[in-house]
């Protein structure tokens, strides 16, 4: 694929995106940081999925420049194929500009990778997160930026994107992470083993046939068990996520997307 | 003078394919490398990361963490649950991971350690690198016999006659090189079950595991629980169960040499040690690229296996033709098949003279075992094309000295 063609894949996709969101106005979930979104991703799908919302994720990683609007569509890649890339826009178009098309409620839980200085705000420029997640601010995928700090402030215009009512998930075992907290004027819940963290990882036990944990929920002070079959700690994260999300959506599906269709 | 390696033989594989390198129009049916190229989007991948210059330096030692954080969500795919951060590495193919992994759990004489642990069960017949392999951790070959008979099953029997107490390890190959055969769920526990009771670690080297062809041989008769059992899907077993996987065959990537073990952190944090001292690391371009081969290359996969099974029932068919000269168990995984030599034994001297006579390079069976001894290892693996030619020059060879049926007795 020549980068004229692709160029021009990308900027049709973003825009059927951008349309196809309008459209159906769904609440959006986005988790970023440079490890651990996966299984953050899938926790926070599995969280909302037990109370009954209709909820979508992204196909493997389609989470940069073309992958993540072919997530928003829920369209496959064209691979190396000229022909499979038109199909793909074919399709893409009659998602858009279908008459009477059903108006699906539903959640998209995306994630987001940023490989580049600035890489987020074309992201951003597709889709704003109600509800951002931020793992971990690491070396992986830095060859482009200076230092990690030149990653964090990426995840920074994330935090400042946030709609109205949003709410910020963060990692407080993350000093970067951490330090987004204050540039939120939106909800923020904290989360790890952290001290100050409001989802508090107290104890972990490792066992033959996973991992049981004891997290306290500050400021109730209330304590859960929680067993995952998954062994590392980076499950005890997604613990921790698929908490809050429970936690943070108590109401009925077709009230919480009443709610959120009369929002400013 | 060289004293670890004067036992340790160059693997009759390699040294049929040498001879073969040297007459002019062969036919290779010996080594066990697919026809295919590497699928373009795995080299895409890998060229993408050759451009984005991250492919200089060494990785981590455990490999790069997008890597294995890939690894883990493939192997969850299959009921597998390991911690990318302290439970895989990723390795320079599977016999580099096979061979840290002896390193690691055998216990020789000289380490006058307070139990010596330096014999590694194999089955008759298995990979000819094994032995090799085992030898040059410091450890003794045991081998344990399959039955040709009951379709290269377990002899339980003689395998529980061979678990000592110097026992270190059972290695099983499965689906099993180079009968193809596939261990049924109910063995491979069976196994496992003697095996913890005797603290003895099992090494299952499962790269043929996606070139599975029937469900009956998984002891699955319902098409819907077609699925490969692994012993490393039972979490309890974990302490055991050191899994190794090559991207080898599966992506045909012989040549990037890039493969992965997984076991729980205990053994995983003991076999890096190993892992170091031999590699520092596997290949950091072949680590970007199986990344794109672990993301989205399971469409090539699939076109493999299809033309896998195509090939073993061509190769089968061709067989056939010759119930004189050859009989065989009909492979339900791999990409080999392991005919016995009808009336002679000696399959080194037929694996020479097929060569010669016919410009056909096979493997001899011995090179697998005793077990193996007398039979043959066939590759289909390549195309159809050499197939047609070499199993033609067979054909042709045992017709024209004794008519139409042929005899092995004629090499």
């Amino acid at each position: 694929m020549n980068n004229f063609f692709k160029l021009i894949i990308q900027f049709f996709l973003k825009w059927c995106a951008k349309i196809y969101l309008w459209q159906i106005k769904p609440h959006i979930i986005v988790v970023a940081g440079t490890t651990g979104r996966h299984w953050i991703k899938e926790a926070a799908a599995e969280a909302l999925k037990e109370k009954n919302f209709p909820v979508r994720t992204n196909r493997k990683n389609f989470n940069a420049e073309i992958g993540l609007p072919l997530s928003i569509l829920d369209l496959p890649s064209g691979e190396g194929s000229f022909r499979r890339w038109l199909n793909v826009l074919y399709r893409a178009a009659g998602m858009v500009f279908r008459p009477n098309a059903p108006i699906l409620k539903q959640f998209l839980v995306l994630e987001m990778a940023v490989d580049r200085p600035e890489g987020i705000n074309y992201l951003l420029s597709i889709v704003k997160p109600n509800t951002l997640i931020l793992t971990t601010v690491t070396m992986i995928y830095a060859e482009n930026f200076e230092n990690l700090d030149e990653i964090a402030l990426e995840y920074k215009k994330l935090i400042k994107a946030l709609r109205w009512n949003g709410l910020a998930i963060l990692n407080f075992d993350d000093q970067r992470i951490k330090s987004l907290a204050a540039f939120s004027d939106k909800r923020v819940i904290s989360c790890g083993f952290s001290g100050e963290a409001d989802f508090q990882v107290k104890n972990i036990k490792k066992v033959s046939d996973g991992q049981e944990i004891k997290l306290q929920i500050y400021p109730s002070n209330q304590i859960r068990l929680i067993k995952t079959h998954r062994f590392g700690k980076h499950h005890v994260y997604a613990i921790l996520v698929k908490e809050i999300i429970k936690e943070s959506f108590q109401i009925s599906a077709p009230d919480f997307f009443k709610q959120i269709r009369t929002e400013p | 003078m060289f004293f670890r390696t004067k036992n340790i033989k160059l693997s009759p594989i390699k040294q049929m394919e040498l001879l073969a390198s040297k007459i002019p129009d062969v036919v290779s049916l010996a080594q066990g490398i697919p026809s295919f190229d590497t699928p373009e989007i795995i080299k895409k991948a890998a060229l993408k990361a050759l451009n984005r210059g991250v492919v200089a330096k060494y990785s981590l030692t455990y490999g790069l963490p997008e890597l294995r954080e890939t690894i883990e969500q493939k192997l969850a795919e299959d009921g597998m649950h390991y911690d990318f951060e302290k439970e895989i590495i990723v390795t320079a193919g599977s016999i580099e991971a096979i061979t840290a992994t002896l390193l690691t759990v055998i216990q020789p004489p000289e380490a006058k350690s307070h139990r010596v642990k330096n014999e590694v069960i194999l089955f008759s017949p298995s990979y000819a690198s094994y032995p090799e392999a085992i030898k040059a951790a410091g450890g003794r070959p045991v081998f344990a016999n399959l039955i040709e008979e009951n379709n290269w099953q377990i002899d339980f029997k003689n395998l529980i006659k061979k678990i000592n107490s110097r026992t270190a390890a059972i290695i099983i190959c499965n689906p099993n090189n180079p009968t193809g055969a596939i261990f049924p769920k109910d063995d491979l526990l069976k196994i496992a079950e003697a095996a913890w009771k005797k603290k003895i670690f099992i090494i299952c080297d499962e790269v043929y595991k996606d070139f599975v062809y029937d469900s009956t041989a998984m002891g699955a008769p319902d098409v819907q629980k077609l699925k490969f059992f692994s012993l490393a899907q039972i979490p309890e077993l974990r302490k055991i169960i050191i899994r190794v996987f090559s991207l080898s065959k599966v992506y045909a990537m012989t040549g990037w040499r890039i493969g992965f073990l997984h076991s729980d952190e205990e053994n995983v944090s003991e076999i890096v040690k190993i892992h170091d001292s031999l590699v520092t690391c596997a290949p950091v371009i072949s680590q970007y690229a199986a990344i794109g081969a672990l993301d989205f290359a399971d469409k090539e996969v699939g076109t493999f296996r299809t033309k896998y099974q195509e090939r073993r029932d061509l190769i089968c068919r061709h067989l056939d033709d010759l119930p004189n000269v050859f009989s065989y168990q009909k492979p339900s995984g791999s990409y080999f098949v392991f005919p016995k030599i009808l009336k002679l034994k000696n399959s080194l001297r037929f694996a020479l003279n097929l060569l010669e006579r016919t410009r056909v390079a096979v493997v001899p069976g011995i090179a697998f075992g005793p077990s193996g001894e007398g039979h043959i290892r066939m590759s289909f693996g390549r195309s159809e094309k050499d197939i047609n030619e070499a199993m033609k020059r067979i054909k042709d060879y045992f017709v024209s000295v004794d008519g139409s049926k042929g005899k092995a007795s004629n090499l």
